[in-house]
């Protein structure tokens, strides 16, 4: 039974995700063909990187609550700064965004307040900045501006934006697996106190991961404005839900220690199929947010290590 | 005299340790036992069973002559026995009032709702038994911890009005943190209880012991090995029976032919926790093993703690190496080349549902990479099944679970952690071999040994006197946070097991 339930863990999300492409396909067979494919990877690439970023803070055992209000706020920022920077918004834009991100994970230690409240204030913040920027107007982007132009377009029949989110997740991967700090990474999630004890710079790890969780969240915002070429304050702030979703539905534990990038993409897919089904289902749209709603929890209730955090609050 | 309270034949386990070994012990009514120990002779464990916090895995327990059995705190205080915590139990946002009566079943409630006047005025009832002078609505965090302590007390007494006949009072260690008036106050309200309780008293200190005490039981090693009237108390003979297993075998005892470096690895002068350590100063040299020992609270692990950059404030000098040493985080002393081996295995040791390599590994791991942070699995491989090979740890694989070894096991992974690097100079050791079965402890005890003789600075605090009388090249004892006791040159002429007991409490 215990090794049953471990290896629900392990692949649970591949084997979910193969129930509901069966499902959602039988009910809708055009979702299999490539253009179909292809669409829904398009339009969700912005879901995606924000999953492969909010991986990292969760991977810690933290959990960042800003990620869609920051790409909602990058989105606006670029789109005001495209006219004067042309194509150097984007990288100002993210490099900004991860200071800001970096920010946040230095002061969960020094402040000592727990991420999910301090990504919380984030939240509330970035969300009034953008309010306040755009006086809750539409900002379009200056058309012509060679990287909005790549983002939307397609290189060998796939979303540039798709790749660019494969190209992320690799190299996230890669650098969990091969680097000191993925190593940190892990163990932190697995028992802060003891890789503190063992001389790890704790600050620097959880630093990190809120910089590059901020830092995908404003590459998501700037993909959602290569697609639409312009930008609201709150064009990505449904995004929070089913980012978390992919993560958990993928296996990474919001205890800590447990996952990886490339399980969330999974867990990402399948949060795409779930808004697959409930649209073709003829359900209302608004049903999107309770069936994400249900997915988490019971993904969290599978996937959460209760002897690791003692009292459950 | 009639027993008031007995423990007939009380065995106790956890998972491979025996704490408690087929123990018996009378109490009488009206008479105050004092109870000591070494740590771990099973002094808090035998008050857990009298408590009801524990179940004894066999033996009978009888109030009053009738066998009971006490299945929760609840139980025990039905039966009349009430546990004044060594810890503070009280919660210190709430009334004094409140906090008397919330364990209560008869709380001075009416649907659920507080009747605050009847509340108190029996608060207050209960404040004049032990000649506390404050108001029952006071919150409990604006008291001393000596009145938190008379608080505590008068919890346990309130009893008095629940149950009929004779009462039985635990206090597990209840001046740790008292000051000497204080602690008057409270020998005054035990002797005033007296005519209608019996006591048992847990203390480390052995004068409190003998003058509160009509008699005295001492425990080793989960044993009684000892009962004696006030009377015919032998205080030299107490501090032997507290040694009990913990004897160096003198005949078989090879000394260790220490390699001393000449100038100094650390220096510490006149270091001050407030509250834990005071005026602190010694010397340890590349080579050296210096061993601290003391009872629980002593101030030996601050010691260790201050030095890595996990205590709080501190006054005082350290130097390292003849400079300054100012640390703030372990990052910082692992960098300048300072290990601690926590005593907490389980919390700040390993790093659970982690493989045996990835714990070895993560302090220096970086060390044997390729440089610009990445990391070279295939090299630490090597490296790390070499020191599962010397350290002799009982794995399946290196990539197993350090969660399913066994404790002695996870422990030298723990160790390994520190040896994996090429800039380790001083390694500090927090109680570790504590849990550990004497298989383990003698392995352990080789690999420190050969540690110092490699030129590791090396400062230990000991679990036991045998550790440190086998280790130690110099021994410093602590008592209430200060050194009790200096004692150079170990090997060569050991000192004995009673003046290290003598000197701890």
């Amino acid at each position: 039974m215990e090794n049953a339930l471990r290896l629900l863990r392990r692949n649970g999300a591949v084997v979910v995700l193969i129930l509901i492409l069966v499902a959602v396909s039988t009910a809708a067979p055009g979702i299999l063909r490539w253009r179909a494919i292809n669409g829904l990877l398009q339009d969700n690439a912005p879901l995606l990187i924000l999953i492969v970023g909010a991986t990292l803070p969760i991977l810690l055992g933290c959990l960042d609550l800003s990620i869609a209000a920051m790409a909602s706020l990058a989105a606006v920022v670029a789109a005001m700064l495209s006219p004067v920077l042309g194509s150097a918004s984007v990288p100002v834009v993210v490099a900004g965004a991860a200071a800001i991100g970096g920010l946040q994970g230095y002061l969960i230690g020094r402040l000592q307040v727990p991420s999910f409240v301090i990504s919380l204030g984030a939240l509330g913040i970035f969300k009034g900045i953008a309010m306040y920027l755009t006086a809750a107007n539409m900002v379009g982007i200056t058309p012509g501006i060679w990287i909005y132009d790549l983002l939307g377009s397609r290189s060998f029949g796939m979303s540039n934006s798709f790749l660019l989110v494969l190209i992320t997740a690799g190299l996230f991967a890669a650098m969990l697996r091969f680097t000191n700090l993925g190593r940190n990474i892990y163990a932190f999630g697995a028992n802060e106190i003891a890789v503190y004890i063992s001389g790890v710079r704790r600050d620097l790890v959880r630093s990190f991961a809120f910089a590059a969780s901020a830092g995908c969240a404003a590459l998501g915002g700037i993909m959602m404005i290569s697609q639409t070429m312009f930008a609201s304050a709150t064009v990505a702030n449904s995004l929070l839900l089913p980012a978390l979703v992919g993560v958990v539905v993928g296996g990474t534990a919001i205890s800590g220690g447990v996952g990886g990038v490339l399980s969330s993409l999974i867990g990402g897919l399948i949060a795409i199929l779930i808004r697959v089904g409930v649209t073709i289902s003829g359900l209302p749209p608004e049903s999107q947010d309770v069936a994400f709603g249900i997915t988490i929890l019971i993904a969290v209730a599978l996937t959460t290590d209760r002897a690791k955090i003692g009292v459950v609050k | 005299m009639t027993t008031a309270f007995s423990l007939e034949g009380i065995s106790k386990r956890f998972g491979e340790v025996t704490a408690l070994d087929n123990v018996s012990l009378e109490l009488n009514e009206g008479e105050v036992l004092g109870l000591i120990g070494q740590n771990g002779s099973g002094k808090s464990t035998i008050m857990k069973v009298m408590a009801g916090l524990h179940r004894p895995d066999t033996g009978i327990i009888r109030v009053g002559g009738k066998v009971v059995q006490l299945r929760s705190p609840l139980e025990a205080a039905q039966a009349g026995i009430g546990l004044v915590h060594q810890e503070q139990s009280l919660i210190t946002s709430l009334t004094v009032a409140e906090n008397l009566f919330l364990d209560k079943p008869a709380g001075s409630t009416s649907l659920g709702f507080y009747r605050w006047a009847n509340l108190r005025d029996r608060a207050k009832h209960q404040l004049d038994k032990v000649e506390l002078d404050i108001d029952p609505f006071t919150p409990v965090s604006e008291l001393s911890f000596g009145q938190r302590q008379i608080v505590e007390l008068a919890k346990v007494l309130s009893l008095e009005e629940l149950v009929h006949g004779h009462m039985v009072i635990l206090f597990d260690e209840p001046t740790a943190v008292l000051n000497p008036p204080e602690i008057q106050a409270l020998f005054g309200q035990i002797r005033r209880i007296k005519h209608r309780s019996s006591v048992v008293f847990v203390s480390h200190r052995m004068d409190e012991i003998l003058e509160i005490s009509d008699r005295v039981y001492v425990m080793s090693d989960g044993r009684n090995v000892a009962t004696r009237d006030k009377e015919h108390v032998n205080v030299d003979e107490l501090y032997e029976l507290m040694v009990g297993k913990q004897r160096v075998n003198r005949t078989d005892r090879k000394p260790r032919e220490a390699h001393i470096g000449a100038e100094p690895a650390l220096t510490l002068k006149n270091v001050t926790v407030p509250g834990e350590i005071d005026d602190i100063s010694l010397t340890l040299a590349p080579g050296e093993i210096l061993g601290l020992i003391g009872v629980q609270g002593s101030g030996a692990e601050t010691i260790l703690r201050t030095i890595f950059g996990i205590a709080d404030e501190w006054q005082g000098k350290i130097e390292y190496f003849g400079a300054p040493l100012t640390i703030d985080s372990p990052a910082e002393a692992v960098a300048k080349g300072i290990g601690y081996l926590p005593a907490e295995r389980k919390t700040e040791g390993m790093i659970r549902n982690t493989s045996v390599s990835e714990n070895v590994a993560i302090t220096y791991g970086w060390q044997h990479g390729r440089g610009a942070g990445l990391i070279s699995r295939g090299k630490e491989r090597g490296m790390i099944e070499g020191w599962v090979r010397k350290l002799a740890i009982k794995t399946p694989s290196i990539g197993h679970r350090i969660d399913n070894l066994s404790g002695g096991n996870q422990q030298k992974v723990v160790l390994s952690k520190w040896l994996f690097g090429k800039t380790l100079k001083v390694l500090m050791l927090d109680h570790p071999t504590r849990g550990l079965d004497p298989g383990a402890r003698g392995d352990l005890f080789a690999v420190i040994r050969e540690l110092a003789d490699q030129g590791l600075a090396i400062l230990l605090v000991g679990d036991t006197l045998d550790e440190v009388l086998t280790l130690s090249d110099e021994i410093i004892v602590m008592k209430d946070g200060r050194v009790s006791a200096r004692i150079t040159d170990v090997q060569a002429a050991p000192p004995s097991e009673e003046e290290l007991v003598k000197a701890m409490v």
